[in-house]
């Protein structure tokens, strides 16, 4: 299975660290699922950047197609 | 207590006596991990009836919401709860799936049958007059599903015509509440209800052995079933599956019905548990461990899938009263493993910290009536081997796709008879019943019976 990559170069910095983002395996944990994913995500602090596509994309998708009762 | 247990009550409400049916103060009181609904008739003497036994708590169990009465009502306010059902303007709740029993006939003698079916030799409504019930629907409630019920509906030769005439008056989700005898031995006959419009099958299936259906329905169907289930398959029909859980006679086996049921996905859209309740003739009061309540469907549902379908994924409801009901979704994935796609904990936490408003029970009754007609049909995507993940696919992709068909709903909702009949749940059902004379009638209401085999609304006694 391929990664589920997101990674891409981004003018985006950490705000608290004031550093460059760097690719990295998370794992993501999105509507009660875990998805091993690649994302942009802060060296020092860990914080992942979640971008607009992936938002506005496949993340909205899976919350439209479970949404429940 | 006696024994020391200590007691405390919980809440005030309203039932009726098991026996003269006059309307009481009632309360739901809590004994250890317990809880009770507890009454007492001057004439009759006191009533204690189990309504949620175990570890679960009963506190937890809670989604409030405001009471919005029908659109158009067709009884009147008089008597008071549960004598003017109609609906009458006290009702806090739309119809979500409304009943229509088109035949009392049927093909099995059950021991369980809230129907009472085959005893009493009434004609079946003909055509023109189930054209009158889906109109006096669309009055009260505007479109909402159907379920075709009876007495076993595929008795009748004219079905498909029921089916289509539902379809035509607006009605877009059309389920069949069956045994399931006809689909399996008939050629054709689920494409034929297919193609009149039918969208889901709401199979009764209290287990996979036959020594269940033989104890609860006088019959070995565990080959019918699978045949009726395959059949629907390949008629592109979604099918609930629906064990009725009676103590003792198939509470064991719960967990290999969820098994048995994820191994027909995407067929099977989900399983939906009935806890045994107690209408018609029962001189006697039935004995609280005949009884099973939903915590302890969810703590065997646990137990029996060693873990893997979670008492913790399951939620109230958010159309009918919170007590009447449990839900949770899953996937199934390729192995045919469940996995939880909701978690409830989540939901309801971020909801109290956001301090969000109560919401009206016609939103969940809006919510409910789409999730229901998406889930219990058969999936609008196609079901295109191969089902594994695909090369150039990541795990989102293959989460997306695979969640398009086989996704997988585990549902259960307790009925109440004349014992534990508690009217503020009453006064928020969501799933009507329409009478011969076309009142909608909340299902409980209307197939309550006093010990005695008095009905309450229906034109028959038992």
């Amino acid at each position: 299975m391929s990664t589920f990559s997101f990674i891409s170069e981004t003018a985006w910095r950490c705000a608290s660290c004031n550093k460059e983002l760097h690719p990295r395996k998370v794992n993501v944990e999105y509507m009660g699922s875990v998805f091993n994913v690649e994302l942009m995500v802060c060296p020092v602090c860990g914080f992942v950047l979640i971008p607009e596509n992936l938002a506005l994309g496949k993340m909205l998708e899976v919350e439209q197609l479970l949404e429940d009762k | 207590m006696a024994d020391g247990t200590r007691t405390d009550i919980l809440a005030r409400t309203e039932s009726v006596c098991p026996t003269c049916l006059r309307r009481l103060p009632a309360m739901r009181e809590k004994q250890g991990e317990d809880v009770y609904l507890v009454k007492k008739c001057p004439e009759h003497g006191e009533f204690r009836t189990i309504i949620w036994r175990g570890p679960l708590p009963f506190s937890s169990w809670q989604r409030p919401k405001k009471a919005s009465p029908p659109r158009q009502t067709f009884t009147d306010t008089e008597k008071g709860c549960p004598f003017d059902c109609g609906l009458c303007p006290d009702h806090g709740q739309h119809t979500c799936t409304a009943l229509i029993e088109v035949t009392s006939r049927c093909n099995l003698r059950c021991q369980v049958c809230f129907a009472a079916a085959g005893d009493h030799g009434a004609a079946d409504p003909p055509l023109e007059r189930i054209a009158f019930y889906y109109d006096r629907l669309l009055a009260a409630s505007g479109p909402c599903n159907i379920q075709l019920s009876g007495g076993e509906p595929t008795v009748r030769e004219d079905l498909a015509e029921i089916i289509r005439l539902g379809r035509d008056k607006g009605f877009s989700f059309l389920q069949l509440n069956t045994n399931g005898i006809r689909l399996a031995e008939e050629e054709g006959y689920a494409r034929s209800l297919k193609a009149a419009g039918l969208s889901s099958v709401f199979l009764q299936f209290d287990g996979i052995s036959d020594e269940v259906h033989q104890a609860l329905r006088g019959r070995a169907l565990a080959a019918v079933k699978e045949r009726a289930l395959v059949n629907c398959g390949f008629a592109g029909l979604g099918v609930v599956l629906v064990p009725t859980i009676m103590p003792g006679v198939n509470s064991g086996e719960i967990g290999s019905i969820i098994n048995y049921a994820a191994r027909f996905s995407p067929t099977v859209r989900g399983v939906h548990f009935q806890p045994v309740s107690y209408f018609g003739r029962y001189p006697h009061q039935p004995h609280n461990s005949a009884r099973i309540t939903l915590p302890e469907i969810l703590l065997l549902l646990e137990e029996q899938t060693r873990g893997k379908v979670a008492a913790s994924l399951f939620a109230p409801p958010a159309c009918e009263h919170a007590l009447c009901s449990f839900h949770a979704n899953f996937l199934v994935q390729d192995n045919y493993r469940l996995q939880g796609i909701t978690s409830w904990q989540q939901t309801c936490c971020a909801a109290a910290e956001a301090n969000v408003e109560i919401p009206s029970a016609v939103e969940g009754r809006e919510k409910n009536i789409s999730f229901t007609a998406r889930q219990w049909a058969a999936p609008k995507a196609c079901v295109c081997p191969p089902t594994m993940v695909q090369e150039n696919e990541d795990e989102l992709d293959y989460f997306l796709r695979r969640a398009k068909t086989h996704t997988f709903s585990i549902s259960g909702m307790a009925f109440q008879d004349a014992w534990n009949l508690d009217l503020e749940r009453l006064q928020g059902c969501c799933i009507h019943v329409v009478s011969p004379e076309g009142k909608v009638i909340p299902f409980c209401a209307y197939n309550l019976t006093s010990s005695e085999g008095r009905a309450l609304h229906r034109t028959w006694d038992v």
